[in-house]
């Protein structure tokens, strides 16, 4: 048998079983007891009745001719009886017996004092300078009976004190490990990004140091999740503000210029410029990416930040074909995806379809209520060898267009660390061309947003 | 117009005060949120460019300390953090626009712009008054379909006459548009530029209210 791994069967179980054998053992002491102790009164009483019979035995036998033989002792009224008895001459002749008086259960000869047979427990006691001798035999069936009942009453209340112990000790085990079982159910319940600190309200003294530790544990995680955080944001503030500087002074640079070769040369600082501005943003998106701040620690809703993100590209990007959003008013995914990385992932994914985009006709941008976001451009369908690569690092996907190769690959690490799941397809699902992201916030289900 | 920039980093402030001082408007420069203070209540500004981490603290309570002030004056954030929480955030607290560094200086002027045509009540950058027509969002201006160049300076001013084109500015407000803290104003400056103004123009496009000051006029 498979002891359980529940810790509230374990203690149940254990308990009943503790209490079950140890019943067990003090009933087969009391029955070692009860037996020598029935042994001593039954052999008293054995003696008793033999001393109580010779004199009387005696008596009638020698009153009695002694010719007549044996005599068998008349049978009164019917009665269990549990003892017979026989007086013999110390050869062995019987002189007297009880009625139902069993001469084979006898020894040959009598012998005096207490010895047992297989049988019977038999004493013998003689009288007339020993010429007569009484034997009492008693059968031991009656004796062990005696014992087994007196085993049997001690028994039976165990067969009905088990199950109470087992139940007993199952609701006294499960009352007691209530605290235990909300500590558990509230682990369980919270999502992967809720690093709050777990209530230990009512935890018993035993498992409450585990609590404590989990919690400081969490703490810790927190701090360091924090600091990776403020570290990244600050990294990109400190390496922003030279750029921005940089890029601004050229840019005044080219306005006061007259000089055709120093203006040209200013210029062609400023775009180096901003393909390094643009390749900052991109490593400091993919660092943010492979961080651990991918994570909220409450569900969150994504439409107002999609559609922030939707209204900054359309500005920041001009393009021809134009950009049509749908947000749902409601979200019932319960995805737990920091809304400054699905801001990020959004915006790459965005970004991707107008760079890719055949330019005529619009991006159009989906989130529905469950938490798919469908990001579908026009274009030329994109073979099978170089789809199953543009979520790499690095990779254009063969096209001619700007970008450092890194937007999808960004968005692929952020959905991945948030537990969402990107895809891409090519041609469009319910088309014969372009290209199609589709990001699942919520791929094993919806949860309440409430959690 | 009149404007405000707080940035602490000196290379980006240098130019952007020049760049927001060659589209011809007064730029006053602070580094700090204490002088930002100082200079809120000292003068009147139509526009404050606010960058976020200053050495003495947020631009983002900054904001909204103004705000909940009473102070409506727009606000263009300036910030390298990219965050859509914190734009988001800076949006709610009452920013009227936001650029991400590293940004294009004529991205900021277009911005620029734009806020200052959402609070003149006209959000439409062209403005026509008799042959005169204003593109405030290309800072051009054309009488009779012709394009006429202006200066910085004139340029600013016949903005701030177009903004509201039925008031009257009096000579210490288009001055107080025009130049900033420290730069030196001649007593006729604002009638040299209404004068040449007038020449380029043509002489009823700015109307001398005599006693009171300057209003826009049909050209």
């Amino acid at each position: 048998m498979r002891w359980p791994r529940s810790l509230q069967s374990r203690l149940g179980v254990g308990v009943a079983l503790t209490v079950g054998l140890t019943w067990l053992v003090a009933t087969l002491c009391a029955a070692v007891v009860i037996r020598h102790e029935l042994d001593e009164a039954y052999d008293s009483a054995l003696q008793e009745t033999a001393q109580r019979l010779l004199p009387l035995a005696v008596l009638d036998i020698t009153d009695r001719d002694a010719a007549a033989g044996a005599r068998q002792v008349s049978r009164f009224a019917r009665h269990e009886e549990f003892m017979s008895y026989v007086v013999r001459s110390p050869e062995g002749e019987v002189l007297l017996r009880s009625h139902d008086a069993d001469p084979s259960v006898f020894p040959r000869t009598p012998q005096l004092g207490f010895h047992s047979t297989g049988t019977h427990r038999i004493y013998g006691e003689g009288a007339v300078s020993g010429r007569v001798v009484i034997e009492i035999a008693e059968q031991m069936a009656h004796r062990r009976e005696a014992v087994l009942e007196a085993a049997v009453a001690l028994l039976v209340p165990l067969g009905l004190l088990l199950p109470l112990t087992l139940a007993g000790a199952w609701w006294l085990v499960r009352a007691s490990l209530r605290p235990l079982r909300a500590f558990r159910a509230e682990m369980e319940a919270r999502g992967a990004g809720n690093l709050a600190p777990l209530p230990l309200d009512g935890l018993p003294r035993e498992t409450l140091a585990i609590g404590t530790a989990a919690n400081r544990l969490i703490e810790r995680l927190r701090q360091a999740l924090e600091a990776e955080r403020s570290f990244t944001a600050n990294s990109a503030h400190e390496l922003r503000t030279p750029v921005a500087a940089a890029l601004a002074q050229t840019q005044r640079l080219i306005a006061e210029l007259r000089d055709e070769v120093a203006l040209r040369r200013a210029r062609q600082v400023e775009n180096s410029l901003l393909e390094l501005a643009r390749l900052c943003e991109k490593l400091l998106q993919l660092s943010r990416a492979e961080g651990g701040g991918v994570l909220a620690e409450t569900p969150q809703r994504f439409g107002p930040v999609l559609a922030h993100v939707a209204h900054d590209v359309r500005r920041m990007h001009p393009y021809a074909g134009g950009l049509r959003l749908s947000v749902p008013e409601a979200e019932t995914h319960g995805s737990r995806m920091d809304p400054d990385a699905f801001g990020i992932l959004a915006r790459n994914l965005i970004e991707n379809a107008l760079r890719h985009g055949d330019g005529r006709r619009p991006v159009d941008v989906v989130l529905t209520p469950s938490g798919v976001l469908r990001v579908i451009n026009s274009g030329p369908v994109v073979d099978e060898n170089t789809l199953a690569t543009v979520l790499r690092r690095f990779q254009r996907g063969g096209s001619a267009a700007d970008g450092a190769g890194l937007g999808l690959a960004i968005a692929e690490r952020i959905a991945s660390g948030a537990g969402a799941r990107l895809t891409v397809r090519s041609p469009a699902a319910g088309r014969d061309d372009g290209f199609e992201a589709v990001l699942d916030l919520a791929p094993t289900g919806p949860r309440s947003l409430a959690g | 117009m009149r404007v405000l920039l707080i940035e602490d980093d000196v290379r980006l402030g240098e130019a952007v005060r020049d760049q927001v001082a060659a589209d011809g408007h007064a730029t006053d420069w602070v580094q700090t949120l204490d002088e930002a203070r100082s200079g809120v209540r000292a003068a009147a500004y139509d526009l404050l460019l606010l960058d976020l981490m200053l050495p003495d603290g947020s631009g983002l309570a900054f904001l909204s300390e103004l705000r909940r002030g009473g102070d409506a004056t727009p606000v263009i954030v300036l910030t390298a953090r990219d965050q859509v929480s914190e734009r988001i955030a800076g949006l709610q607290a009452g920013a009227d626009d936001y650029l991400v560094k590293p940004f294009s200086l004529q991205e900021l002027s277009a911005r620029i712009g734009s806020v200052s045509r959402r609070y003149g009540g006209n959000p439409n950058p062209i403005v026509r008054v008799g042959a005169i027509e204003a593109d405030l969002a290309a800072r051009a201006v054309y009488r009779g379909g012709k394009r006429v160049d202006l200066t910085g300076r004139e340029w600013s001013l016949l903005e701030a006459l177009v903004r509201r084109p039925t008031a009257i500015l009096s000579k210490a407000q288009l001055e107080e548009r025009l130049y900033a803290f420290g730069d030196e104003v001649e007593s006729n400056t604002i009638e040299a530029h209404v004068s040449r103004l007038r020449k380029k123009l043509g002489h009823a496009a700015v109307q001398t209210v005599r006693g009171v000051g300057y209003r826009l006029g049909s050209g």
